[in-house]
């Protein structure tokens, strides 16, 4: 394969300035061909179509946006021979020629070497249309060579394009592969030591495979990668975890690689060093902990526009220094704007900006972190602080409950029973509000699965916005009637809510609605909608997985239907849905002080447990007394004075009451007193 | 398609509003567009027949029209530091939906209240629902440019009524088949 060569001793600051195409420029009638083959992205010369080919021969310079001067000077050339040049590029598609997917027996393939030891190396291609051009020209008088597909070296200056999969062309060494019909090329081979801008050419045929695309990183971008990284290595100090980008035109490696003939070069040199710099870790947060500070220092620069991609690459460093430079006022560093959030120190020493009274005030309004500039004291951490949190759009403020369930306090008494309920006693809880109408399912939002792993769940999961609406899952997922929905409980893992005590740990919000169907069969029923949002306990015995999962559950309370069979509760369970997640809130139901621009536009926020007397109906207060008898063994005489007391009626409540009391309690207390 | 009976209909024409609706809704929030027009509040049949504004409660407090839940979104997207606006992008990962009523008729126009017209119910047979729709998602806070946003999480209730303009328009799929009475979010 390719030899590589070493770097080029001695190119000169200013751009070679090599010959220029200068067949094309001529627009003479020397040329078999157009001046600029234009090549397409897989660096294949590519055939203009017949009907578009004036149009884009003008265009030839890839449509990079720079080299207009190429173009120019192709557009001279072009229209006298385009059809010339359609009708070769249609002979060649019969043919299945140069432009051929595959090898033709009919092709050649030869190896030129000598276009990187070339003035023309300065130029935006590398000099590689001119050298075609010259091969062209030379090659022969009497018939137009055509060359077919073309690779070649990205000259001249690393890249960054070399390095990150810019314009599929290869590189392979210093070497320049085409091919040509097996015809035409002795009349290149021919061409073999004539001296082109100033090199001499080798040029050989070979057997060898021509790189692909896909080789492309290969060979001279990898050579360049490790002179760059070696420039890297040298330029890093572990100890400040400093990356010294300072004086860059001094260094010698990086002359040597020509990287400051033009400062277009220069601008990518530094793009891929800061590219290849964050490369070197693996994650974010590495990077963030390796490389905290950046110089700058002495580098000509006059905008940061120049060295902008740091701020992409290398976006969490703490120190900046961008002394010595020529940066001479606010708007040549307004591209960093809220750039740099954690940036600390800046220094600007050295730069006309640092003349006018108010930068440092316009500074710290950039850069959220900054606290030093120049070595002075700009401001207070405190006040960093307050400026990082505004960097962001600002999460709405979180308020405590919201009940809104009538004077019943049905949704206190119901969440407050359902809970410890659904923890220890499933089947009873499905008998006693649940009919044949009711309506469950569970969807598990299983993305992170940061805590418990979701197979017990996954298999029961109505997310109809996973399994969409069209799957049938969707209708066996949803479980119908008490029994049913029972039967599915069992299977479920056991939780534990937390106590109701604890406001903070729940956020429920509830109100009643009209138009629920009514039960009786005519006009409407008014509905609860009660949306509960905490976190239970859960331990899985059969996997033995234990942990906490975070949930959300909606519940639809409507009147009781006059035929669910005893106890008959006012109300029952229409819909209950289950929602499982693994988000950790960072502070779950942190209780905030209201912002003051939020108006409450009505009563808000009775917090958990609802104070003042609680008014219950005889139902649900048949139904807290048969489950504190249930727990405690406790009589119904004693279990409804232990909730009417000071528990006032809270379930929790009461039961703590009872531990407490227990050993003062007379053996009649109990049911199965001995 | 197989025979599929009357409930499946029902459940399946449920799924379909509850998609329609929230992808077009969480849309809008992330363009930072209003919702407004989602609400029962300004839908002529249901001002007449004078149902009640669509209950809001955010994060645990009552507002009390869409347009303010609209400000509070705009207010959400200020960036403090900066003074300008960001993105608050809103991502669905699941919801989930109930039907509550599925014969439902407030509002309704009178050949449906009434009832008079026997293939007119049938044709309306899976669009007079009542539903409770819980969508869970992801909300963040402003790009990566700046750092790593803030995120949280969002639990979002919603109770849709058939919008009468649009159920004896079968073919009509949008999102304003369905308009919201109750919206109950949380984000944390």
């Amino acid at each position: 394969m390719a030899p590589p060569t070493g770097p080029r001793a001695g190119t000169g600051r200013a751009p070679p300035r090599g010959p220029r195409a200068t067949g094309g420029g001529s627009g003479g009638g020397i040329q078999k061909r157009r001046a600029n083959p234009r090549t397409d992205r897989d660096g294949d010369v590519s055939m203009d179509t017949p009907a578009g080919g004036s149009g884009r021969g003008g265009s030839a310079s890839g449509g990079r946006g720079r080299g207009s001067k190429d173009a120019r000077g192709g557009r001279g050339a072009v229209n006298s021979r385009t059809s010339s040049r359609v009708v070769q590029n249609l002979q060649n598609y019969v043919s299945g020629g140069p432009v051929g997917k595959t090898q033709s027996k009919n092709m050649a393939t030869l190896k030129i070497h000598g276009m990187s030891n070339s003035k023309a190396t300065g130029n935006p291609d590398g000099g590689l249309r001119s050298l075609l051009t010259f091969l062209e020209r030379k090659a022969s008088k009497d018939k137009p060579i055509t060359i077919g597909k073309v690779y070649s070296p990205i000259y001249g200056p690393p890249q960054a394009r070399d390095i990150c999969n810019y314009d599929k062309r290869i590189v392979d060494g210093d070497y320049v592969w085409i091919t040509v019909r097996k015809d035409d090329a002795p009349e290149i081979l021919r061409l073999n030591g004539f001296t082109y801008a100033g090199a001499p050419l080798t040029i050989t045929e070979t057997s060898e495979r021509m790189p692909r695309p896909e080789d492309k990183i290969s060979k001279a971008a990898e050579e360049t990668k490790q002179k760059l990284t070696s420039v890297l290595a040298r330029r890093y100090n572990p100890e400040l975890k400093l990356l010294d980008l300072s004086s860059l035109g001094t260094d010698a490696i990086l002359s040597s690689m020509g990287t400051f003939n033009s400062k277009d070069l220069a601008e990518k040199a530094f793009k891929v060093l800061v590219v290849l710099a964050s490369q070197q870790y693996k994650t974010a947060s590495e990077k963030r902990e390796g490389i905290q500070a950046v110089s700058l220092a002495s580098n000509g620069l006059n905008d940061v526009v120049q060295v902008f991609d740091l701020a992409k690459s290398l976006p969490d460093i703490k120190r900046l220094d961008l002394s010595s430079n020529n940066l001479d006022s606010l708007s040549k560093i307004a591209k960093w704007q809220h750039r740099f959030q954690h940036l600390e120190e800046l220094h600007l020493t050295g730069n006309p900006i640092t003349t006018q009274p108010d930068f440092v005030a316009e500074l710290i309004k950039w850069f959220p972190s900054l606290q030093n500039i120049n070595g002075q004291i700009v401001r207070s951490p405190e006040e960093v602080a307050v400026a990082l949190k505004g960097m962001h759009p600002t999460p709405l403020p979180q308020f405590p409950s919201n009940l809104r369930d009538g004077e019943a306090n049905v949704a206190s008494i119901f969440v407050q029973v359902f809970f410890p309920m659904f923890d220890t006693d499933r089947a009873r809880l499905a008998a006693e509000f649940y009919d044949d109408d009711s309506w469950f399912s569970i969807q598990a939002i299983a993305n992170s699965g940061r805590n418990l792993p979701w197979k017990t769940y996954l298999k029961y999961s109505r997310n109809v916005h996973k399994l969409g609406e069209k799957n049938p899952a969707t209708v066996q997922r949803l479980f119908t009637g008490g029994n049913l929905i029972a039967d599915m409980w069992k299977a479920l893992p056991s939780t534990r809510h937390p106590s109701m005590e604890n406001p903070g740990a729940w956020l429920i919000d509830c109100h009643t609605f009209p138009n629920l169907a009514d039960p009786t069969g005519h006009g409407f029923a008014t509905g609860l909608l009660i949306t509960v949002n905490g976190q239970f306990e859960e331990s899985d015995t059969t996997e033995n997985l234990y942990g906490k999962r975070t949930f959300t559950r909606t519940f639809i309370l409507g009147p009781s239907k006059p035929s669910n069979p005893p106890p008959v509760h006012p109300y029952r369970v229409i819909s209950d849905q289950l929602t499982l997640h693994d988000w950790t809130p960072a502070e779950l139901p942190a209780v905030q002080a209201p912002v003051i621009n939020q108006v409450p536009q009505a009563p808000v926020a009775n917090a958990m447990p609802p104070a003042g007397p609680v008014i219950l109906d005889d139902v649900t207060k048949n139904q807290l007394i048969q489950e504190v008898m249930k727990r405690t063994g406790m009589t119904a005489e004693y279990s409804e004075l232990c909730l009417s007391g000071t528990a006032n009626w809270n379930f929790e409540l009461a039961l703590k009451s009872f531990e407490e009391q227990r050993a003062n309690l007379p053996p009649t207390a109990f049911i199965n007193a001995v | 398609m197989a025979n599929i009976t009357k409930d499946e209909a029902i459940i399946r024409s449920s799924g379909e509003a509850a998609r329609a609706f929230t992808d077009w809704y969480y849309t809008q929030l992330t363009d930072g567009k209003p919702i407004t027009s989602a609400y029962v509040n300004s839908n002529a049949k249901y001002l007449a027949a004078s149902h009640p504004p669509a209950d809001i409660c955010i994060n645990g407090t009552v507002v009390a029209t869409p347009e303010e839940w609209d400000a509070l979104l705009e207010q959400q997207r200020l960036i403090p530091f900066t003074g300008s606006k960001g993105k608050v992008k809103y991502e669905v990962e699941g919801f989930d939906v109930h039907v509550i009523n599925k014969d439902y008729r407030f509002a309704a126009p009178a050949e449906i209240q009434a009832a008079t017209d026997a293939k007119l119910m049938q044709r309306t047979e899976d669009a007079r629902l009542m539903m409770v729709v819980t969508v869970a998602g992801s909300v963040v806070f402003g790009g990566k440019e700046k750092g790593t946003p803030p995120k949280q999480h969002f639990s979002d209730v919603f109770v849709l009524v058939p919008n009468w303009d649009f159920v004896t328009r079968p073919k009509f799929k949008g999102h304003k088949r369905y308009l919201v009475a109750s919206h109950t979010y949380r984000a944390y």
